[in-house]
């Protein structure tokens, strides 16, 4: 017996000093600002990390479907409302409640939106471990770092710096058009939801509730990735969890998508002159519903009239 | 959880295995170990499941068929007088290799059906269409199960085993389901016999802190081989196979090294792995690996690299080719002619002919796989061949055969040959295969190595440093374990704080220096499409 518990002791203080060397570790790697050049990975969404400490009001989670159809810009230039995307490409919702919990630890949004296409995206226990182990051992994530580390990497202090003017939009200028057949044909049938989506969707809904904050679901327009029976299961979600969602594939006369200019890749995901519209009816819609402040007149923000201005100048000089 | 090396199986599935079967009473472990085997192959081929399941109950019952007729024949055999006994004896033998060919048949059939007819048909087809045959074969396209080959060879060693005698069938259908698929091995092996691992899967040894540390550190060093040296290498040699029309020959022969240095890591890394995890429940697999970069001759290549392969082949279809009675006669013909060297190589080559043909066909269904395998026929044949020319030289030349000079020299002259085995093995078909060996031969220049080509291709000095130092630190393990110095001993006998050091060391080589995660692609395991 006194064995069993030397042995037992011995196993828990090795990996008692393994996970403290996974801290020290993961302290020297990881990247002390949140541009490019400081190692940072996933850029657009981490440039939420540079913005000022509770000036978003609207936070947007979700994967290619949120980064090409929100252009928080346009709503800030529209409604004076800020607004942030914090969108990866073939997200998965474990990846959106880190990026959820990583954006409210300095900002407070009112609203956060969900974009619905990575709602029916299947992940495994094994991915959910990764990102839970990637969000407390960053060494997991940046341990490539060795080969540009620095002596300032060593006890230096973090220090956010990056804004990113587009503020997790991607813009994309190209078109290539399609004549949707069967888009949005109405069926009485609902695409089913997988349990561990709906339990990390109702995970997130309470963090938000806790927080002061409303979850929103909304789903972008694509010709190619939407159809009527994933709106019936999304509609269904959100009268289970009483959440407002909004389908932008229904708006045809509000929103008027051409899908012949308003496409980068055939209806898979809308372009720049897509987001536009999209922005535009989304803006009114958060300003009509959420009564959320305009900011335009407050000189704390006037930061975001000179990322606007850049803004706009990268929107003309993009393809 | 697509390898051995993921986090699904070492962080999820592993812990569960060992936490589950360490507290449950003894004469329940095995049912523990059979039903997360099956849960085990249920996550990676779902309802392909029902072809172990039916492979297992046909070796079941064969062995039983097969005991039932040996039972019969030894009660005759003792009521019979011994003129008679030969008779019956033939009698039986005829039965028994009846009952067996049919059983071999149906499992390598199936192999065949699922794994090769693909291959077969696309032959066919050309040939029909060379031939101007109208005719339109279509080409079948099957779902293999996980670890088929292997299994399929564990299942027709059982019956064979049984059918020689050497094994009694089995009574206990779920000892033998655990044989059969015991998930350490059920992916890339190493293929075992009944007798090696049935009774240690079956006795249900406790988990003792002993075999959880030694299991582990197996499992680390395997690791280190697959996610630093195997993995970082994978970018590079995925370019070049792919597309080596755009590369010269030196960028070939890198590739073509490398890949060989990927193989080796990556399997006998897997290895570690499977052995360290089967050593946590007590249980001993078979060694697939002894240092083969070691080796003098091709054929002690083969006889250090995938070694549980080798010897099935080597017992199932050497031994049973070579001593048939036909070739029995052909030696003893042939050693009067030919002499008491050459006499015996022609029986022998022909049963090496075989073992090679299945070897190669074994590793794929291509044309590259089947001029893999006849390569090293030839190799080896060459090799004995020569072997009296090359002595009398070497004596000639007062060249001292057992001089660590003249080992040096053949060790090089084997991982050259083994080098553009793998070239062939790897590249994308037999005519891929010939052009890059080509190109290694006629469009060899130096530049490639200074105009910064091969910092292009995935990978940047750093991660070359860092192959490098990886390999020399495996170099300096197996020289160690060459001279037979147990580096697990004789890191268990220092202090606990030089142990710990050692153990922490290693783990954060893993995470640092490790190719997972953004800008790397690792590595699917290479036998486990075999």
């Amino acid at each position: 017996m006194k064995e069993k518990i030397n042995h037992a002791l011995h196993i828990f203080f090795f990996a008692a000093g393994f996970v403290i060397l996974l801290l020290i570790s993961s302290a020297i790697v990881i990247p002390k600002n949140n541009a490019k050049e400081a190692g940072m990975l996933e850029i657009n969404p981490n440039g939420i990390l540079a913005e000022r400490n509770h000036s978003i009001d609207v936070l947007v989670l979700g994967d290619s479907e949120a980064y090409s159809s929100i252009t928080p810009m346009q709503i800030w230039e529209q409604e004076g409302i800020t607004s942030y995307v914090c969108a990866t490409p073939r997200q998965k919702l474990d990846k959106s409640e880190t990026f959820m919990h990583q954006a409210f630890e300095n900002q407070n949004p009112k609203i956060v939106i969900l974009e619905t296409n990575l709602i029916y995206r299947e992940f495994s226990t094994t991915h959910t471990l990764s990102q839970l182990l990637d969000n407390t051992f960053p060494v997991l994530v940046y341990h490539n770092r060795w080969k540009s580390l620095t002596s300032s990497d060593f006890g230096g202090r973090i220090q956010y710096t990056w804004v990113n003017d587009l503020k997790g939009y991607i813009v994309h200028k190209k078109v290539k058009s399609i004549s949707p057949k069967d888009y949005m044909k109405t069926t009485d049938e609902a695409a089913k939801i997988p349990l561990r989506n709906k339990l990390f969707i109702e995970k997130m809904y309470k963090y938000c509730q806790d927080h002061g904050s409303q979850l929103v679901l909304v789903s972008s327009p694509s010709a190619k990735n939407w159809n009527y029976k994933k709106h019936n299961g999304i509609a269904k979600l959100a009268e289970e969890f009483g959440l407002e969602y909004l389908d932008l594939n229904l708006y045809e006369d509000d929103i008027a998508i051409d899908w012949s200019k308003d496409t980068r890749d055939q209806g898979d995901h809308i372009n720049y002159f897509g987001a536009v519209k999209v922005s535009e009816f989304l803006g009114k819609y958060l300003k009509d519903n959420f009564h959320l402040e305009d900011h335009r007149n407050d000189p704390m923000y006037a930061d975001w009239f000179e990322s606007l201005e850049r803004y706009k100048e990268k929107i003309a000089s993009a393809k | 959880m697509k390898s051995y090396c993921s986090l699904g199986y070492l962080g999820i599935f592993l812990p569960i295995a060992v936490i589950g079967y360490a507290f449950l009473p003894k004469k329940y472990r095995w049912m523990f170990l059979l039903l997360c085997s099956y849960a085990f192959f249920w996550m990676l081929s779902k309802k392909l499941l029902i072809y172990i399941l039916i492979s297992t109950i046909a070796i079941h019952y064969i062995g039983i068929w097969l005991g039932f007729i040996q039972k019969e024949r030894d009660e005759k055999l003792s009521t019979v007088e011994r003129g008679e006994k030969k008779a019956i004896r033939l009698q039986y033998q005829k039965k028994q290799r009846l009952v067996l060919a049919a059983a071999i048949c149906f499992h390598i059939g199936l192999l065949v059906l699922l794994k090769y007819s693909p291959f077969l048909a696309k032959n066919v087809q050309s040939l029909l269409t060379m031939l101007n045959v109208p005719l339109k074969i279509k080409i079948p396209k099957f779902a293999l199960p996980i670890g088929l080959s292997f299994y399929t060879l564990q299942a027709v060693s059982y019956m064979i085993d049984v059918y020689r005698g050497t094994i009694k069938p089995d009574q206990n259908l779920g000892r033998l389901a655990l044989y059969m698929c015991f998930f350490p091995s059920l992916m890339e092996g190493p293929i075992c016999r009944y007798a090696q691992t049935a009774n240690q899967l079956y006795s249900g040894e406790a988990v003792t802190y002993h075999n959880l540390t030694y299991g582990s550190q197996r499992i680390l060093y395997g690791l280190f081989k697959k996610i630093v040296i195997a993995d970082r290498l994978n970018l590079l040699i995925k370019s070049v196979f792919s597309d080596f029309i755009q590369y010269d020959g030196t960028v070939m022969l890198v590739g073509a090294v490398l890949y060989t240095c990927q193989l080796y890591m990556e399997f006998s890394g897997t290895m570690d792995v499977v052995i360290g995890s089967a050593e946590i429940f007590d249980i001993h697999l078979p060694e697939n690996f002894q240092r083969p970069f070691f080796s003098k001759t091709i054929s002690e290549f083969w006889q250090r690299w995938h070694i549980t392969l080798g010897l099935w082949f080597k017992d199932y279809i050497f031994y049973p080719v070579s001593m048939s009675k036909r070739m029995k006669k052909l030696t003893m013909n042939a050693r009067k002619k030919l002499g008491n060297h050459y006499g015996p190589l022609l029986a022998g080559s022909i049963a090496l002919f075989c073992v090679w043909i299945c070897n190669g066909l074994w590793h794929g269904s291509g044309w590259n796989y089947i001029f893999f395998g006849l390569y090293h026929f030839f190799l080896i044949l060459s090799g004995s061949i020569l072997e009296p020319t090359i002595r009398r030289i070497t004596d000639a030349l007062h060249i001292k055969r057992d001089s660590k000079g003249y080992h040096l020299l053949q060790i090089g002259k084997t991982t050259i040959f083994v080098i553009i085995g793998e070239l062939f093995f790897r590249a994308n078909g037999l005519t891929a295969g010939l052009a890059m060996f080509k190109k290694i031969l006629t469009e060899f220049s130096l530049s490639s190595f200074v105009d910064g080509t091969l910092l292009n291709l995935g990978m940047d000095l750093y991660d070359y440093v860092v192959v490098l130092l990886a390999v020399l630190l495996v170099l300096a393990m197996s020289i160690l374990k060459e001279k037979g110095i147990s580096i697990r001993d004789m890191v268990a006998s220092k202090p606990i704080y030089v142990r710990w050091a050692i153990y922490y060391s290693i783990i954060m080589l893993i995470i640092i220096f490790g190719a997972y995660g953004e800008g790397y692609a690792p590595i699917d395991p290479i036998y486990a499409n075999f």
